[in-house]
């Protein structure tokens, strides 16, 4: 008993350790998770800025990438109406763009009014127009030069940029080699804030002219044409496209130099410089902590959720394990009790066994007497010796359904006259009545049936008083049962006992029980009733008697009757 | 035992016969069809007694000579970095040769003699180049070359001494002159001036004369000197004042057509024989659906008819002869057999073989080439030709559509190699002379004028769906690839009829028809009006070329792509085709790039060229056999 109470206080601990352990990784978890879910939306609040610019230059960079090469597709013979239609669909596409300036530009040796000459090179715009939206028919033409008005200083800013660093280029060009993509990038754009300017790329054979034009006297050359087309950007007509709402609040263009002026301790900010012709321009993020604080909860919530789920899981594991656990030691307290007592009641015969044996061998002669007394109670001691056997062979069997019921017609009028002559040739005093209503027959398996009346018959000869060791057995039909009532007039069983006495090697302390029980006779009635698809119940009144009430289905009951 | 034997037989014998139903022809390597010719570049020396050709040597062709009988053979010219070009026998001992080098890099003219020794280089001249009148014997070892060492943008005529290499100025070019001729003396007695628009044939009696116009024509009728016959008479072929041309005797005195000597009723005369020694036509030559020659000269229509029964069911071409006219180097072919050179002696009618052009396959692997004709959706006949794969049916083919370059140009009927190669995997190759194609006669090549994106691409869709129509293409399975114009009108079609093809392939083709024109060469000035007229001005026409060209409208293509490109491409701006490919890449098109470092408008390396083909094989085979 000492172990048994060691071993359940031991488990108790370790479930407490580990209830304290797993609460306390939930915690750190919990905790942990949320530090990471908070820096994981503070990362991300300064990385994927980069997504949001690249999906709100996809339409510049498309712009930048395709459509502005596509004038040098007309190789310099651009004139105003397809410079037009080109404008419109530029305008139309992409509202980024202001205006366009295209500068229909001539080269050759001739002496020019306006532009710009290097030696005899000479670079110089023919027409200006431009373009852009809602613009007065008379301001599309900026310039002719068969017109007195020269070119306006501002107007021909972009214009003499490029010229100049083309001259420069065909002055130190290696007109043999094919033009790489750097020296294309370095003739056809020029690129400053808020301005593209893009000439078509001249084919080798005019790069190898227009050097001939620069350094050798010729007659007058013919007229080369090239076209510059100047695009004004306005940064603020980008759309901006929030690939990221649940990040940034607000996406706002803004100057490369702006800052904002409320220092707002609550505000998460960051930006990233627009490229190219826009880089006066940045990319303005802005977020509220508690924008934020919102997302980094949404993304813990599931997190949270699975931590809890995991540690309930834990913990019904940890409960049904002790559940088993305490099974177990009830299990190991019954097998004990059970060695204890059988090594008790196989103790009391074999001790009379022996002591009858050690008086005959040490008297001198047995008298008839004697040995008619000593026989009698070795041969009692054994019969109960072999009894005690029979019922823990057969209750195992039993209990492992390892027996098959035999199914018999029992007239019970005879099954009970001979239970009842048996126990009157061995207790005389012990007075059965028994009636029989309306179940002459029973079908059943006439040996389980046996050993159930012979347990409750011995018990209430047992638990009976000297002088008043009666009982009456009632065998009636009710319904679709045959119903088996023993009643005795013994000690009864307190109330508190009476949920006990069906369990195995369960007795009641009495003066009633000192030889001969081992506490398994009520309990292998129970599963013998069980066994057979029964019940059995018991009522008692301490002092008065009990009565026991078995209740087994009739299978057949009316071929049995006609039989 | 028995019962298995005969049960084997009865097997084997079954499955020869289904075999023989559906017999699958050997895919042929693409190295095979367009490996270079072992040896090619036949060549008789004047005398008869040499036969000379071209034959790699450390990978470059170089010139081999030999005695008739096949002995001696000498190895002439030593060139391990380049290719001979094109050479040709100036007299009995020396060998004029050209190397193939890039047209911008300059000229280089080199003679050697017959036995390769005295190899040297007569003249070199950076960033011009040069044009041959004498094509064949120096006279007096002097020959007539063109030259733009004055001027990048005319060429002028000189005469060089073989000997010495010097060169001597014969003509200088006032500035108009696109082409001189020579008479049978070597003497530079005619020249053709061009405006751009108008053409001026000019002749003068002798060298001391002065050129006189005696011809001027619009450049859309055209004259093409075949040799001088006696009298002040030249043999030209020429559609003046008629719609096919015809052969014709002019008198240079009066300008007055003399006679007129051939003509057909439906194609142009497109060439003829003449012969030196006699100064008379030997016969006329046209293309109807083949070659076909009408014989003006008894003796060469014996020989002719002599040729054809010891060279029976194959066509006929002589390559070469010696002065003598004897002895003659002879080419036959066919559709499936891209021939055999021959040496043919007229005196004792003997035949001798000299080398196959291609002995990798036999002619039963190669597939029929069919004439076919259908009408226009204006009514107009086209012509063209079908070549439907070996045992794979006549009905639900996939098709390769192979329109030709040009578009000045026809297809003719003959061994192909590009047509059997495709055929040998299993499609069916359609070859169209759409309008603005030549041979047909003056009205319908300029019908194409103006309409390179118009009604010459209606005249190809028209034939596909006439294909469709006639039950022959699987209209599911219908690619097309072309290359220069070719490959123009593959793109074209990708463009305005995304749902005719379903996959295309340009080499080489123009994406750009300003860039086109802005690449007229500076030495073509003069043609470029001429170019206005047939193209488009690129002003007067922009929205024409805008509206056609398919850099404008690569958002137009649905199918996938190949296109193939050298960087040095003087006709197809590489910047333009990358931008090209870019877009057609940023819309999701699949596109097969083959980019060349240093090729120009066809790709002159062996491997670049293989590599095209096989990359054309696996396009083809993914987009029209699988899916």
């Amino acid at each position: 008993m000492k172990g048994e109470k060691h071993l359940y206080r031991k488990n108790f601990t370790l479930i407490i350790i580990f209830l304290i352990l797993t609460s306390f990784f939930l915690v750190i978890g919990l905790l942990l998770a949320y530090n990471l879910t908070t820096k994981n939306v503070e990362n991300e609040f300064s990385s994927k800025k980069i997504d949001v610019l690249d999906q709100t230059l996809a339409s510049y960079n498309n712009f930048f990438q395709n459509k502005i090469p596509q004038i040098s597709f007309y190789q310099g013979f651009l004139d105003s109406s397809l410079v037009s239609k080109y404008a419109d669909t530029i305008l139309f596409n992409f509202p980024f763009v202001e205006r366009l300036v295209f500068y229909d530009t001539n080269i050759s040796n001739h002496q020019i009014l306006d532009g710009i000459r290097v030696n005899s090179f000479s670079m110089g715009p023919k027409t200006v127009y431009q373009f852009g939206r809602e613009m007065p028919a008379d301001s599309i033409v900026m310039f002719k030069d068969s017109s007195s008005v020269g070119l306006s200083l501002n107007a021909a800013d972009e214009f003499n940029k490029m010229a100049v660093k083309f001259a420069g280029f065909i002055e130190s060009a290696d007109t043999t080699k094919a033009l790489s993509s750097e020296d294309i990038f370095k003739i056809a754009y020029n690129i400053s804030s808020g301005k593209i300017t893009y000439m078509n790329i001249p084919r080798a054979e005019e790069l190898r002219i227009f050097k001939d034009l620069m350094f050798k006297d010729q007659d007058s050359s013919l007229v080369y044409e090239q076209d510059l087309i100047t695009f004004f950007l306005d940064p603020y007509q980008l759309k901006i496209k929030n690939t990221h709402p649940e990040l940034y609040a607000n996406i706002v263009i803004k100057p490369l130099v702006y800052e904002s002026l409320d220092n707002n301790p609550g505000e998460n900010v960051t930006e990233t410089p627009l490229p190219g012709a826009l880089a006066d321009y940045k990319l303005y993020f802005s977020s509220h902590k508690g924008f934020l604080k919102h997302e980094i909860n949404i993304r813990f919530l599931p997190v949270a959720i699975s931590l809890l789920i995991i540690y309930i899981t834990l913990i019904l594991i940890a409960y049904l394990i002790f559940r088993n656990l305490h099974i177990n030691s009830k299990m190991f307290e019954l097998q004990y009790d059970f060695i204890n007592n059988l090594t008790h009641e196989f103790k009391t015969p074999v001790s009379v066994i022996k002591i009858a044996g050690n008086n005959i061998r040490s008297a001198r002669q047995l008298s008839d007497r004697e040995r008619l007394h000593y026989g009698k109670i070795l041969d009692e001691e054994a019969d109960k010796l072999n009894d005690m056997m029979n019922m823990l062979l057969s209750f195992t069997q039993i209990e492992n359904k390892a027996i098959n019921l035999k199914e018999e017609t029992i007239d019970m009028e005879t099954f009970c006259q001979n239970i009842i002559d048996a126990y009157q040739i061995r207790y005389p005093a012990f007075i059965i009545r028994y009636r029989i209503e309306m179940a002459a027959y029973f079908k059943g398996d006439p040996v389980l049936l046996r050993s159930i009346f012979q347990n409750l018959i011995d018990n209430a000869y047992k638990y009976s008083f000297h002088e008043k060791k009666e009982l009456d057995i009632l065998i009636e039909k009710v319904k679709k049962n045959i119903v088996f009532t023993f009643t005795d007039q013994g000690i009864g069983i307190k109330a508190s006992e009476l949920e006990n006495i069906f369990k195995k090697f369960y007795r009641i302390q009495s003066q009633y029980n000192q030889q001969g029980s081992i506490g398994l006779g009520l309990a292998f009635c129970k599963e013998l009733v069980n066994f057979m698809k029964g019940t059995i119940a018991v009522r008692s009144v301490e002092g008065k008697g009990s009565e026991f009430k078995i209740i087994l289905p009739m299978v057949n009951d009316l071929s049995v009757a006609k039989h | 035992m028995r019962i298995f034997y005969i049960v084997f037989i009865l097997f084997t014998v079954l499955q020869l016969i289904a075999c023989d139903g559906e017999k699958q022809i050997r895919i042929i390597p693409v190295e095979d069809f367009f490996k270079n010719p072992e040896r090619s570049g036949y060549l008789i020396s004047p005398d008869g007694q040499y036969i000379s050709y071209l034959k790699p040597y450390k990978n470059k062709l170089n010139i081999f000579v030999q005695t008739l009988d096949g002995r001696n053979v000498t190895r002439i010219t030593s060139d391990t970095s380049q290719n001979i070009g094109y050479y040709f026998w100036a007299n009995n001992q020396n060998i004029l040769y050209l190397k193939d080098i890039g047209a911008e890099s300059g000229v280089s003219l080199f003679v050697v003699k017959k036995d390769g020794n005295n190899n040297r280089n007569l003249i070199t001249y950076q960033n011009s180049r040069m044009r041959l009148i004498t094509k064949s014997q120096a006279y007096n070892n002097k020959i007539l070359v063109e030259l733009n060492k004055r001027d990048s943008t005319v060429f002028d005529a000189y005469r060089l001494d073989i000997n010495t290499g010097k060169l001597s100025l014969l003509v200088k070019n006032p500035g108009n002159f696109t082409g001189y001729f020579a008479d049978y003396n070597g003497a530079l007695r005619l020249a053709l001036m061009s405006d751009g628009v108008d053409e001026t044939l000019l002749y003068r009696n002798s060298e001391k004369d002065a050129f006189k116009p005696i011809v001027k024509n619009n450049f859309k009728t055209s004259i093409s000197v075949l040799g001088f016959s006696k009298d002040s008479c030249i043999y030209i072929l020429t559609n003046q004042n008629r719609d096919k041309k015809a052969l014709v005797e002019l008198n240079c005195n009066t300008g007055k057509e003399h006679r007129e000597i051939y003509s057909h009723p439906q194609v142009d005369v497109s060439g003829g024989g003449f012969s030196e020694s006699k100064h008379k036509m030997l016969y006329a030559g046209f293309q109807t659906w083949k070659n076909e020659r009408s014989y003006l000269d008894k003796e060469t229509k014996e020989m002719y008819k002599n040729l054809e029964i010891l060279l029976p069911e194959t066509e006929i071409k002589v390559i070469d002869q010696d002065s003598a006219e004897q002895k003659f180097i002879v080419q036959t072919f066919t559709d499936r057999n891209p021939g055999t050179y021959y040496l043919y002696s007229l005196n004792d009618q003997k035949l001798q073989k000299l080398s196959d052009v291609n002995s990798s396959f036999t002619e039963n692997d190669m597939a029929l080439m069919q004439p076919i004709t259908y009408k226009s959706r204006d009514g107009l006949t086209i012509n063209g030709y079908l070549t439907l794969p070996v045992n794979k049916g006549q009905r639900n083919l996939p098709i390769v559509v192979l329109p030709h370059g040009g578009p000045s140009s026809r297809n003719i009927w003959g061994y192909n190699a590009e047509v059997q190669f495709f055929a040998n995997r299993g499609y069916a190759v359609f070859q169209v002379n759409y309008r603005g194609s030549t041979g047909y006669g003056k009205s319908f090549w300029i019908a194409g004028f103006k309409e390179w994106g118009g009604k010459i691409q209606e005249d190809i869709t028209d034939g596909v769906k006439w294909l469709i129509s006639e039950g022959i293409a699987d209209p599911k399975r219908i690619g097309v690839y072309g290359s220069g114009f070719g490959g123009f009108s593959a793109l074209h079609g990708l463009c305005f009829n995304p749902d005719l093809y379903r996959c295309g392939a340009s080499y080489s083709g123009m994406t750009n028809l300003f860039s086109y024109l802005k690449g007229v060469p500076p030495y073509y000035k003069p043609y470029q009006q001429m170019f206005f007229e047939m193209v488009g001005n690129p002003e007067a026409d922009a929205d024409y070329f805008r509206n056609t060209s398919p850099v404008f409208h690569a958002d137009k293509i649905k199918a996938p792509v190949l296109i193939a490109q050298g960087t040095k491409d003087a006709r197809v701006n590489v910047n333009e085709t990358n931008q090209f490919v870019l877009e057609l890449k940023k819309n999701n098109i699949p596109v097969t790039y083959i980019l060349k470092e240093g090729e120009r408008h066809f790709f002159r390396n062996p491997e670049n060229r293989i590599e095209l083909y096989r990359q054309l094989d696996i396009f083809f085979t993914n987009n029209l056999k699988k899916y």
